[in-house]
């Protein structure tokens, strides 16, 4: 009976088109927040691992013990493992004395990995490699001496090579690991474990997570699908604040509609009332109402922002050949998309079905 | 028949009408200073002044993942009219979880077109192999302080790096969301050689040189014999190995750096019009509302306009009267509108909202608040002059 006004339809669409505002909107987002996972996944991402203590937040705090590196080798099948112990120094040359950061490895095998290329030799039991950059900083030269002193702890080791890395190395002094072990007194403990995965399996790094003791944590090198993420959240977040504002105008829309039913239905609700029904009937009644208008006008409102929103892309399409935007929008969003418009008209509606409760038919115009 | 001194719209029920105007106005306003602050954000990346030219690689699809040979700052300088060149190259990374963008420098050459105030700790130099400095507000997000180590993870190269944070700047500009390192630590990052960098931002003195001009120059230095060899090496270049590479004027652009970042932001249709025509099609969205609501009001009042018409009342003189007694209520409601939504948007500045990982400035318009009470005025009247033929006032 109620549904049969003609403002109905007007009520519907006024649901309708505000819903839809947040359906093309959200699945624009969609699209782009997507394509920008797809780009991160065409990148060629390393399979490079780092384990260092769960409770630092840089490797020269970081303390992990050495052995590890037996549980990687057996469970990982990696590329290669390398232990490495990170710390702070100071270097003191013929002319200079400045601290440095000083990594303890497997020289041949750290070097390797780097694919360092070596004015020189690897560094081996008495020696010490420098990278490029410090190298030119303090002025060392292959074949000086250098002595290297953690508080009263002094080595002098000979510079077998100057090596470039392009990475951090190409500023620090790279030592064997028994001079590391010398300078910092502790054998058990190594700043990290880096380790490099020869395919992309993931199951390996799950079996390695379980097996390796709580205190350490394992952290892929290079993060871009985490930075996408990040990034995709940003603009998430910014639509879920601009969201409320549509829930809001959701709400009085809402308000209007049942105000309007109560206007337009005045008759028919008076008799009712006039007959005998129960004085929450009207409430029921105009609740119902608004309900089945907002249900209908969210689907229809995300049927409208999906098509409009796949019309406007395909324009833009021919406009710039560039732009490829699919919009879609998840069952999910879709979903609660209903929901809150739902509730938020629900809300809407309350005071407006309550007021026409209060009344008494005598009240109401005939 | 004059009807403007006699009121009788309840003020109750136009009460409701400001209600649904000024929701839609709060719609209208949050997507277009939303929008408009993404995108002057975005615009203002590289700094907005105008005699700041940006040296960039046309090919990249991005202002932040082009190379270009860092032996071009060797030409620049030699251009007459250049005051200052900073090589840059822009790095993503990941701290702690959370996306950071860092900027490798030449901290000299940098500070002469980005001079930043440092607030705590001391400013970033060359030799600082192991250093960063951090923005305030990135230090804020990410509760840094002087002296800490973060552990930064490369986004597109497989890099990690550990940097103590010795120092926080303040700029008032995009670099506060922002870290600053070295060149070279940059170039390692990025998983880039110390030839290339993302970019060359030179500060010219613009009576002298424009960016036409500069790529004609650099272009021109190209085809000319090269200077004997014995110029004094840069900073750069007496700590860092830097080789020649080769240099193709076709790959190379020079542009305004605002220029420059509108450039790339059209490129995938992202224009200040094509944002305003999106947020006013959002407000046309919600206006449906505002004729409901229009209706309803009129509705209401049948019984008084219905009097009105049996004292002689014509419908047009009620039409105009309706519209006369709305349009205060309107302009009302939509200045109420644009006050919720900036205070709303400055809250969600305030919060940390970011966009690309940068904050998001939020700035009020005039031309977007009177496109704002234009836009709910004209509303307001065609539902009125709907909703009243609509009803024939009978």
């Amino acid at each position: 009976m109620l549904l049969r006004k003609s403002g109905t339809v007007e009520s519907m669409l006024a649901i309708a088109l505000i819903v839809a505002i947040l359906a093309s909107i959200t699945s624009v987002v969609n699209s782009v927040n997507s394509q920008a996972e797809t780009m991160g996944k065409l990148l060629n991402v390393g399979e490079t691992f780092v384990i260092l203590s769960n409770s630092s937040t840089s490797i020269t705090d970081s303390k992990v013990d050495t052995e590890l590196a037996s549980l990687i080798k057996n469970v990982a099948n990696p590329k290669y493992v390398l232990t490495q112990k990170v710390f702070t120094a100071s270097l003191i040359t013929d002319s200079d004395r400045s601290t440095v950061l000083v990594r303890g490895v497997d020289t041949e095998a750290f070097l390797e990995a780097r694919n360092a290329q070596i004015n020189g030799v690897s560094a081996n039991d008495t020696q010490a490699n420098v990278g490029e950059i410090l190298a030119r900083l303090v002025l060392i030269n292959k074949g000086d001496m250098v002595t290297i002193a953690v508080e009263n702890i002094m080595v002098t080791v000979e510079v077998a090579g100057i090596v470039q890395t392009f990475t951090q190395s190409d500023t620090e002094l790279i030592v064997p690991m028994n001079v590391a072990n010398l300078l910092t007194e502790d054998n058990g403990k190594v700043s990290i474990i880096e380790f490099a995965l020869t395919d992309t399996e993931t199951t390996e790094i799950d079996q390695l997570s379980r097996l390796l003791p709580t205190d350490v944590k394992i952290v892929k090198t290079q993060q871009t699908q985490a930075f996408i993420r990040d990034v995709n959240n940003q603009t998430l977040s910014f639509l879920s604040l601009w969201s409320i504002a549509v829930y809001a105008t959701v709400t009085t829309a809402s308000y209007v509609v049942a105000t309007r039913l109560t206007l337009e239905s005045g008759y028919e609700l008076t008799m009712l009332k006039a007959l005998g029904a129960k004085s929450t009937l009207p409430f029921k009644l105009i609740l119902s109402f608004t309900v089945v208008i907002t249900l209908l006008g969210s689907v229809l409102g995300l049927a409208i922002g999906l098509s409009g929103a796949q019309i406007i892309s395909t324009a833009i399409r021919w406009a710039w050949i560039n732009i490829q935007i699919t919009p879609a929008l998840e069952i999910q969003q879709a979903a609660q998309i209903i929901l809150f418009t739902s509730a938020s008209s629900i809300f809407g509606s309350v005071y407006p079905a309550f007021k026409v409760m209060r009344h008494t038919y005598a009240e109401l115009p005939l | 028949m004059r009807l403007i001194s006699f009121k009788y719209l309840q003020k109750q029920r136009l009460l409701i009408l400001t209600v649904v105007l000024m929701l839609a106005s709060v719609l209208f306003s949050l997507t277009a200073f939303g929008f408009l602050g993404f995108y002057r954000t975005f615009n203002a990346y590289l700094g907005e002044s105008e005699d700041i030219i940006a040296i960039y690689n046309t090919g990249s699809t991005t202002p932040f993942t082009g190379f270009i040979p860092l032996q071009l700052t060797k030409r620049i300088e030699n251009i007459s009219g250049v005051l200052a060149n900073s090589p840059e190259i822009t790095v993503l990374t990941l701290i702690g979880g959370k996306s950071v963008f860092f900027r490798g420098v030449i901290p000299e050459e940098f500070y002469k077109l980005n001079p930043l105030s440092v607030v705590k700790g001391e400013a970033l130099q060359l030799q600082d192999t192991q250093s960063t400095i951090v923005g305030r507000r990135l230090a804020d997000t990410l509760s840094l302080a002087v002296g800490d180590k973060v552990l930064a993870l490369g986004v597109l190269a497989e890099r990690y790096l550990e940097l103590e944070i010795k120092g926080i700047y303040e700029s008032n500009s995009a670099l506060d969301d922002e870290a600053i390192v070295p060149l070279y630590a940059g170039q390692w990052l990025r998983g880039t050689n110390y030839e290339t960098v993302t970019l060359i931002r030179v500060k010219v003195d613009k009576t002298k040189l424009t960016s036409a001009l500069l790529y004609a120059a650099l272009t021109k230095e190209e085809e000319a014999p090269q200077p004997d060899g014995k110029t004094k090496p840069s900073p750069i270049e007496e700590i860092v190995p830097i080789s020649d590479a080769a240099i193709n004027p076709q790959n190379l652009g020079a542009q305004e750096t605002k220029k420059l970042m509108k450039t790339y932001l059209e490129r995938y249709g992202m224009t200040q019009e094509t944002l305003l025509i999106l947020s006013a099609a959002v407000f046309i969205f919600a206006s449906a509302t505002i004729f409901s609501a229009s209706h309803t009001l009129i509705r209401q009042h049948e019984h008084e306009t219905a009097v009105l018409r049996s004292l002689g009342a014509s419908t047009r003189i009620l039409k105009f009267d309706l519209t006369i007694k709305a349009l205060p209520w309107s302009i009302v409601a939509s200045l109420i509108g644009v006050f919720i939504a900036e205070v709303s948007l400055l809250a969600i500045e305030s919060s940390g909202v970011q966009a690309f990982s940068h904050t998001v400035h939020f700035n009020l318009d005039p031309l977007l608040v009177a496109l704002n009470v234009l836009l709910v005025s004209a509303i307001v009247v065609l539902a009125i002059v709907r909703s009243t033929k609509k009803l024939n006032l009978k």
